[in-house]
C-alpha cells in the first residue's frame, strides 16, 4: 500500500528531472550555481515546504503563539 | 486649465462622499458603481504627460501629474473600487460607503499628487477614512484595533510631514520625484515604509485588517499597502536597503501567516509577503523590475481582494473566520469556494491565473542582476503562499472536521463580485497583455516559457507532496502570535499608567488633601479656642509621656460653647465697631 502511494511522487519527480535535462538546463538565459541540478525546484519545493512548515511551528510554539486573551489580560482596568 | 486630460480623479470620489448621505437609501449602492464608472470614464482620458497646478498660498501645487507608472495604479483602484462597491452592493449604510468612497479617492490622489503637500493631504484622507472601515464592524476588538492602527498611522503621517518641510527646507521644492538621501528622505521612507507594512514596521496591518467589515477588508486589503509601493516605486526605486527588506519581508510574511488561525489575519500575513515582492522589485530598481513591481500590485489587488472577499462571505455566512472553528463548509459554501481557490491559484502563480504572470516578473528582475538570495528567498515565500492559501486554508475551512456550521443566504452581489475578479484574475493569467500593456516601462518578457512553466509546476506540485504527507499531523491551534505590535501593545499599559492613571491619582491625592485641609479648617474655625486647648493637652500629654485620657462622651455641659460662640459674638461685634467708626477714625 504504501508503495503504491509513494510510486506517483517519484515518477513525477523522473518526469521532471528527464524534462528539466531536455528543455531547462543548458537553455536557461541565467545561470545560477543551481542551474545544473536537474530537479532542483522538486527539491527545493518538498523542503522549502517542510522548512516553512516545522520553522513556523518552532517559533510560534517556544516563542510567538500564546493564548488569545494575551493582549486582554491587562485590560481590567476598563 | 482643467480638462478631461488632467482631471484630478479624486475630487470624483470626493464630491460622491459627500453627495451619497443625502440620497435616498435604495439608491446609495448604484451611486457607488455609478462613480466609479464615471472615474473609470475620465480615467481612459487621462494623457501621459498631463498636469494640473494649482496656487496655494506660496506654492504651486501639482494636485494632478498623469504618467505611465501613477496610470498602471490608478486603472487598478478605479477597478478594485468599482468590484468591491459591486461586492458591497447590499451594504446600505452610509458611513462605510462614505469611508469606502473616501478611501478609494485619497488613494487616487496620492498616485495622481505631483507634490508632496498634496500627497500628505491625501495620504492622510487615506488613514482616516480607512480607520472607518474597521470601525464599522462595531466590536470591541474592532474599536480597540482601529485605535491603534489610528495610532500607527498618525505616527507615520507625522514622519512624512516632518520629511517633508526639511526636505522642502533643504531642497526648496515640493515636487515628487527620486528623493537623493539625506535625513528628509530617510523620514519620509520610514512613513512610506510604514503603510508598505515592511517589518519591523508591520505590526500594525495583521492586527487591524482581520477586525474590519466583510466589504470594509475588501477595501483595505488593496490600498494602503499598494500606495506605499507606489510611492516607493516613485521615490525610492533602486534603493538596496529595499531589495533586501523585501525578500525577507516576503518570507516573514509566509512564517507568520501559517501560524495564524483567523482566516483573514493569514490573508493579512499574505499582504505583507505579497507587498514583499513589490519592494524587493523596487529596491532592485532596473526597468524590468519596477514594471515587476507594478504589475504585482496590479494583480495582487485583484486576487487579494477575491480572497478577502472569499473569507468575508464565509464570515458573513457563519459568523467564524477561525479555522479552528471552521470545517466541512463544502456542500453548503461551493461555489464560495471555487471563487477562492481562483484568488488562491493566483496568488500561488499557478499557470493561467494572473500572479504567474506577474511575480515571475519581479523574480526575473531579480535574475537579471544575478541575485540569487533573493531568487532563492522569493521562491520560498511562492512555496509558502501556496501552502497556506492554496492547501492550508481551504483544507481547514472546506474540508477537514465538518462542524455542521449554520449558514446564512449570502447576497447576489457578494457572488457577482467575486464572479468578476475571478474573471479579471484568469484573463490578466491567460492574456498577460491586458497588464503588461499598462506598465510604465516598455515589456520585453514572456512568462509562457517551457522552462518557467516547468520549474513552477515542480515548486508547486512538490509543495502539495510535502503538505499532504505531514497533513494529518497539521491543526490550527487557537492562539494568536506575538508581532511587532507587542512593542506598543505591551508597553501600552506601562504608558498609560504614566500617562493617564498616575495623573489621575496625583490629581486625586490632591484633592483628598484639600478636602482633608478644609475639613480642619471648619474643624478649626468652629471653635478657634477649644481646638487650641484640646492641642495643648494633648501636647502636654505626648510632652510628659501620659496616657492620654480617652474621651467619655459627657452629658450636655452649659460651658461647652460657651467660648466659642462669645468668641464669634466678640468678633463679629468688633467687626461692627470698626466699621461704624471707620469714619471718625480715618
Amino acid at each position: 500500500m504504501k508503495r503504491k502511494w509513494l510510486l506517483a511522487p517519484i515518477t513525477t519527480l523522473i518526469i521532471f528531472i528527464i524534462l528539466d535535462v531536455s528543455v531547462v538546463t543548458g537553455h536557461a538565459h541565467f545561470t545560477f550555481p543551481w542551474s545544473h541540478i536537474p530537479g532542483f525546484f522538486s527539491f527545493f519545493g518538498f523542503l522549502g515546504c517542510l522548512a516553512i512548515i516545522y520553522g513556523a511551528k518552532l517559533l510560534g510554539h517556544f516563542w510567538l503563539q500564546q493564548d488569545e486573551d494575551y493582549y486582554d489580560k491587562d485590560d481590567e482596568h476598563e | 486649465m482643467m480638462s478631461m486630460s488632467n482631471f484630478p480623479l479624486a475630487l470624483i470620489y470626493i464630491i460622491g462622499a459627500v453627495l451619497l448621505p443625502v440620497l435616498p437609501r435604495q439608491l446609495r449602492s448604484v451611486f457607488c458603481l455609478i462613480v466609479s464608472a464615471l472615474a473609470f470614464i475620465i480615467l481612459v482620458n487621462l494623457e501621459t504627460g498631463a498636469s494640473l497646478t494649482f496656487p496655494f498660498l506660496n506654492y504651486e501645487l501639482m494636485v494632478c501629474r498623469v504618467d505611465r507608472l501613477s496610470l498602471a495604479f490608478g486603472y487598478v483602484f478605479v477597478i478594485m473600487g468599482f468590484l468591491g462597491g459591486v461586492y458591497g452592493y447590499h451594504v446600505k449604510e452610509s458611513l462605510q460607503q462614505v469611508a469606502a468612497m473616501l478611501y478609494v479617492g485619497s488613494s487616487l490622489g496620492v498616485v495622481f499628487a505631483g507634490d508632496l503637500f498634496t500627497l500628505i493631504f491625501f495620504w492622510e484622507i487615506m488613514a482616516i477614512s480607512s480607520l472607518f472601515l474597521i470601525w464599522a464592524r462595531r466590536t470591541r476588538a474592532a474599536r480597540k484595533a482601529g485605535f491603534r492602527y489610528l495610532l500607527v498611522h498618525a505616527f507615520g503621517g507625522s514622519a512624512l510631514m516632518a520629511g517633508i518641510l526639511l526636505h522642502l527646507q533643504q531642497t526648496g521644492s515640493l515636487l515628487f520625484t527620486h528623493f537623493d538621501g539625506g535625513a528628509a528622505s530617510y523620514l519620509i521612507l520610514l512613513s512610506f515604509a510604514l503603510n508598505a507594512a515592511v517589518p519591523p514596521l508591520n505590526g500594525w496591518l495583521p492586527d487591524a485588517y482581520p477586525e474590519g467589515t466583510v466589504t470594509g477588508s475588501v477595501f483595505l486589503s488593496a490600498f494602503t499597502t499598494k500606495v506605499a509601493v507606489y510611492a516607493l516605486a516613485r521615490g525610492f526605486a533602486g534603493l538596496e536597503l529595499l531589495m533586501w527588506s523585501g525578500a525577507i519581508m516576503a518570507v516573514y510574511g509566509v512564517v507568520f501567516a501559517f501560524l495564524a488561525n483567523d482566516g483573514r489575519r493569514l490573508l493579512s500575513y499574505h499582504i505583507i509577503s505579497q507587498v514583499g515582492y513589490m519592494v524587493c522589485g523596487v529596491g532592485i530598481g532596473t526597468q524590468m523590475a519596477v514594471n515587476g513591481a507594478t504589475a504585482h500590485a496590479f494583480a495582487h489587488i485583484l486576487y487579494k481582494g477575491l480572497l478577502f472577499m472569499g473569507m468575508g462571505t464565509v464570515l458573513y455566512a457563519t459568523g467564524r473566520n477561525r479555522m479552528t472553528e471552521l470545517g466541512g463548509l463544502f456542500k453548503k459554501m461551493w461555489p464560495t469556494l471555487i471563487f477562492f481557490m481562483v484568488g488562491a491559484f493566483s496568488i500561488s502563480g499557478v499557470p493561467f491565473f494572473s500572479g504567474f504572470v506577474s511575480k515571475s516578473m519581479v523574480i526575473y528582475g531579480a535574475e537579471m542582476e544575478h541575485l540569487g538570495a533573493i531568487v532563492l528567498l522569493l521562491n520560498l515565500a511562492s512555496i509558502g503562499t501556496f501552502l497556506s492559501i492554496g492547501l492550508k486554508l481551504p483544507y481547514f475551512t472546506w474540508f477537514s472536521t465538518d462542524r455542521n456550521l449554520k449558514t446564512e443566504p449570502v447576497p447576489k452581489g457578494m457572488y457577482i463580485g467575486m464572479a468578476l475578479t475571478s474573471a479579471l484574475c484568469i484573463a490578466i493569467g491567460v492574456y498577460p497583455a491586458l497588464l503588461y500593456n499598462l506598465l510604465p516601462f516598455e515589456v520585453d518578457y514572456h512568462p509562457y516559457t517551457a522552462s518557467h512553466l516547468i520549474e513552477s509546476m515542480q515548486l508547486l506540485i512538490f509543495t502539495g507532496l510535502a503538505f499532504w504527507l505531514v497533513m494529518k499531523k497539521l491543526h490550527a491551534e487557537a492562539t494568536i502570535t506575538l508581532d511587532t505590535d507587542w512593542f506598543y501593545r505591551r508597553p501600552s499599559h506601562l504608558a498609560f499608567n504614566v500617562f493617564s492613571v498616575s495623573i489621575c491619582e496625583l490629581f486625586g491625592a490632591i484633592e483628598r488633601l484639600s478636602l482633608r485641609f478644609v475639613r480642619y479648617l471648619v474643624k478649626v474655625g468652629c471653635n478657634p479656642a477649644g481646638y487650641a486647648v484640646e492641642v495643648t493637652k494633648n501636647a502636654g500629654h505626648i510632652l510628659l509621656r501620659t496616657e492620654k485620657p480617652t474621651r467619655e462622651p459627657s452629658d450636655f455641659s452649659p460651658d461647652r460653647y460657651r467660648i466659642p460662640l462669645g468668641f464669634m459674638v466678640l468678633v463679629v461685634l468688633l467687626v461692627l465697631i470698626v466699621l461704624l467708626s471707620w469714619d471718625f477714625l480715618f
